[in-house]
């Protein structure tokens, strides 16, 4: 963007606030928007994750060998941090193991496995269409059955974000259409093609936070979308707020930041300002969940990378293998050199093609060497500053890097290495090639351990005084028990009243008894020996 | 699958050191032509041999030290080591000085301290101080093409005698003759700008310049404001392309503008030099855009920047003025590497969420 456009941006958008940092990297985007959002067919197969979201795995109500039914209950909520998970397609439940999901690690994860009969057989599902007929507790309650997360990426169980704000108390609801990640482009395809249920969808989250404000939030390089959403908002209470385009515009704090002009403080959550954020993924699965009244059981999917022949959005089910939707795409082989889930700063390389599909899976990217070339050896720091130019939080990544590597944990604390977000955007730009965002998860765990030992020694430290101290006392018992004994013997031997000059006495007599011994045994000593001689 | 990093972000902006140091030479080439024009072949042999000896010095450092030649030589760092080094050492002189210098620069003040990234100091610097106070004599001698101001003859530096001295200057065992050449080489030197002005010849630069002598006569005996402007516009590249800032060149030079203007008195004595002799008529641009702004050893935060170009600007003008070195930049680029460690602890930017507080609706 030239400096005259951003000019005329800023004169376009007065209410827009500036941001410190970000980055422009290439978009990626047009090749997936080229065709509509499309459903999937019944995959053969479907794994559902228990844990799809931020907190507690779900709790299966099935068995092996159960046959369910569409929008059935899978597994509940195990508590308020957790969230449902429901039947995507009738199908039979073939098994309930580990298995390889994308978790970032290669730790397996209880799932679900279903095999479905095709025949697509619902259980029977209450539409509301008009939600303005229940209560916020209602809708809050019917919410929360419906098994949503944050769909953005992060996964957050929606019920529970709500059930936080509401008690805090929500002014500003802002939908977060900013997608700003490269090849991501499923809630911009969602925008573009559903725009009226998306407005629907926040309608009715802001009528359950009871916010008084709702601003839909977009970057303002999506221009079919704006103008979707600028149609569908006509008549509205609603706001369109077009910010600037760049990565991580769309990471919470700072999509606050840049429609507000205030800072989440540190330590607070966005509802501690009177801010709920939510997507508009997440706007658009509450729309599904009321008016249609069924649950989560599918999510707008962006399936692209240049191996691909045909990238586009898809209308997937939970559970479906990623290969499937490769394949689904077409897809040259050759090419393909690995996958990722999520965009190509924030999202994790997959182990396997296997895994799932799950609620947060706003984005699969089949990589071809050119677009992700091997990771370039790493070169040394020459503190350039452009990941301090780059960074959203205004870190400064070159020193935070710095002590990292000499594992100066109270520096790191002090320059801030719990407010990074790990948005990536300094790694991007860092011309040496360090993987900064690697070291800093790692001196945050680092960090993490050592604080817990210092609790674990700490707690060691009071047992063993305690200890310590019983035992003084044990022994200040027995001193006492004993000098009391010593006391009513005494006490005995002198009618209760120690004598020094009966101790004498005492002592004198008994020295006389052995002179006396002795002067007789001396005596009969010499005896014999007048006899000898 | 092995091929994607192991942790998010998974791509990169392939904007790699070694493209970084390569765009500060090509940016330095306005400057360097520039300063061709004006003085001859000398400073291209200086900046020719600074990098065929930096290079194999910095081969030879990384094998010793066991490390990725290949890697890290193509970070091209040493690189532009040797051309800030070439750049700054007088054309003519005698070759050993030059890998004296290098040497310095690139064993001592870079490698010794743990390479790339580890130096406090900047190196091209450092080996240029070295010279500067081991040999004073070579190093004020600075090349004069034509002596307007020594009345020498008409003499066109570029031409093929230009070459032949300059090459005579810098290896005078190539010389047949010797004895001859080193007679008419003995005319053709000049002290700077800045150390004529500093030493005796105030008077005569003065004199030059209010004589109104174009910027773009070859035989003006300045020559300095062109090559400035050459590293200007280098600069300027390197703006563009967001390889520097604009923090620490712009504070710079408008501290010592400022500073120049607030001592000059047009009236009085202009013992002082007139702020645009300190802006064009020396090394600040150079200083400004390419010395200073050496990332390992300046300030690395923003607010940092600005106080390091203000103590390094505030620094140069002092050591011209009232000091007693011929030159400034060094002196001064060095005693604000001394200060970067202090500044970026006191100048970091506040962090998100942190300090002012501000309501919503507010």
């Amino acid at each position: 963007m030239t400096i005259v456009d951003r000019l005329l941006g800023f004169k376009r958008n007065p209410r827009v606030h500036k941001i410190p940092g970000g980055i422009k990297p290439p978009a990626f985007k047009a090749s997936s928007l080229r065709s509509r959002i499309m459903p999937t067919p019944i995959p053969r197969k479907l794994i559902m994750p228990l844990l799809q979201h931020q907190g507690v795995a779900a709790c299966p109500v099935v068995a092996v060998g159960d046959r369910v039914l569409k929008y059935q209950l899978l597994a509940e909520a195990r508590g308020t941090s957790s969230v449902a998970l429901h039947a995507p397609t009738s199908a039979s439940i073939v098994e309930i193991s580990n298995t390889l999901v994308a978790n970032g690690s290669a730790e397996l994860q209880l799932c679900i496995l279903l095999e479905p009969d095709g025949a697509d057989v619902a259980v029977e599902i209450t539409p509301i269409p008009d939600y303005r007929a229940l209560s916020h507790l209602q809708l809050l309650e019917l919410v929360t059955a419906a098994g949503i997360c944050g769909m953005g990426g992060a996964g957050f169980p929606l019920a529970e974000k709500l059930r936080l704000s509401i008690d805090k108390g929500v002014e500003l609801l802002i939908i977060n259409a900013a997608e700003c990640e490269p090849y991501i482009s499923a809630d911009e395809a969602l925008i573009r093609e559903r725009a009226e249920l998306v407005v629907a969808g926040s309608k009715i989250l802001q009528s359950i936070c009871l916010a008084s404000r709702c601003i839909i939030a977009i970057a303002d390089d999506k221009t079919a979308a704006i103008t979707a959403l600028v149609n569908a908002l006509q008549n509205s209470s609603i706001e369109l707020v077009q910010v600037r385009a760049k990565y991580s515009i769309g990471g919470e704090k700072q999509l606050i930041q840049a429609v507000t002009g205030v800072e989440v403080p540190v330590g607070k959550l966005p509802s501690d300002i009177g801010v709920l954020m939510q997507n508009v993924g997440t706007a658009y699965a509450v729309y599904e969940a009321i008016v249609e009244g069924r649950p989560c059981i599918s999510r707008i999917t962006t399936v692209t990378g240049s191996p691909l022949i045909t990238p586009k959005n898809f209308e997937t089910l939970i559970g479906t293998p990623v290969s499937f939707l490769f394949d689904l795409c077409g897809i040259d082989k050759s090419a393909h050199t690995g996958s990722i889930m999520g965009g190509s700063l924030m999202g994790i390389a997959l182990p396997s093609t296997k895994v799932p599909v799950v609620k947060t899976t706003n984005c699969l990217i089949a990589t071809c060497a050119e677009e992700f070339p091997p990771a370039a050896p790493e070169q040394a720091c020459i503190r350039c500053g452009f990941c301090a130019t780059a960074c959203p939080v205004s870190l400064l990544p070159q020193q935070l890097y710095a002590f990292a590597r000499s594992r100066e944990q109270d520096q790191l604390i002090d320059y801030g290495l719990f407010d990074c977000i790990e948005c990536g955007a300094c790694a991007y730009v860092c011309p040496s090639q360090i993987p900064l965002v690697q070291y800093y998860r790692a001196s945050k765990a680092e960090i993490h351990e050592h604080r817990a030992q210092q609790l674990q020694s700490a707690h060691w430290q009071t047992r063993f005084q305690y200890h310590q101290y019983r035992l003084k006392e044990q022994k200040d018992e027995a001193r006492e028990r004993k000098s009391s004994r010593i006391e009513t013997q005494a006490a005995k031997t002198s009618n209760g009243h120690f004598s020094r000059v009966r101790a004498r006495e005492e002592i004198a007599d008994a020295v006389a008894r052995v002179k006396a011994r002795k002067s007789k045994f001396i005596s009969s000593s010499n005896i014999d020996q007048e006899k000898k001689d | 699958m092995q091929s994607l990093a192991a942790c998010s972000p998974l791509q990169h902006s392939r904007l790699t050191i070694g493209r970084i140091m390569l765009l500060v030479v090509v940016a330095c080439i306005p400057g360097i032509s520039m300063a061709t024009w004006f003085f001859g072949y000398g400073l291209i042999i200086n900046i020719g041999l600074a990098i065929c000896v930096a290079l194999a010095l910095e081969a030879a450092i990384l094998t010793i030290r066991q490390k990725n030649v290949r890697l890290h030589l193509a970070d091209n760092s040493a690189l532009v080591t040797a051309v800030l080094f070439g750049i700054a050492i007088p054309p003519g002189c005698p070759w050993w000085i030059v890998v004296i210098g290098i040497f310095f620069a690139i064993v001592v003040a870079k490698h010794i301290y743990g390479g790339l990234g580890q130096n406090p100091f900047n190196p091209a610097m450092c080996g240029y101080l070295l010279l500067l106070l081991s040999f004073p004599l070579e190093m004020a001698s600075w090349y004069l093409p034509s002596g307007s101001l020594l009345e020498q003859q008409s003499f066109n530096p570029l031409s093929w005698s230009g070459l032949q001295q300059s090459m005579l200057l810098s290896m005078p065992f190539l010389a047949v003759d010797s004895i001859s050449m080193h007679a008419s080489i003995d005319g053709l030197a000049m002290a700077t700008p800045l150390a004529e002005f500093n030493m005796a010849g105030k008077s005569a630069l003065l004199a030059a310049q209010e004589s109104g002598l174009s910027i773009f006569a070859r035989t003006s005996g300045t020559g300095w404001e062109l090559v400035n402007i050459g590293y200007l516009l280098g600069g300027l590249f390197l703006l563009y392309r967001r390889i520097i800032s604009w923090h620490i060149p712009l504070s710079l030079i408008v501290t010592v503008g400022l500073l120049a203007m607030f001592f000059y008195a047009p009236g009085s004595s202009a013992a002082y030099g007139t702020p645009y002799l300190h802006l064009f008529g020396s090394a600040t641009m150079i200083g400004a855009f390419f010395i200073a702004t050496d990332p390992v050893s300046a300030a690395t935060t923003n607010k940092g920047k600005i106080v390091y170009g203000i103590v390094i600007g505030c620094a140069i003008y002092a050591i011209r003025v009232w000091g007693s070195y011929l030159d400034s930049i060094a002196l001064a680029v060095l005693f604000g590497n001394f200060c970067a460690p202090a500044l970026d602890h006191f100048c970091r930017p506040r962090i998100y969420g942190h300090g002012r507080s501000k309501e919503l609706g507010s």
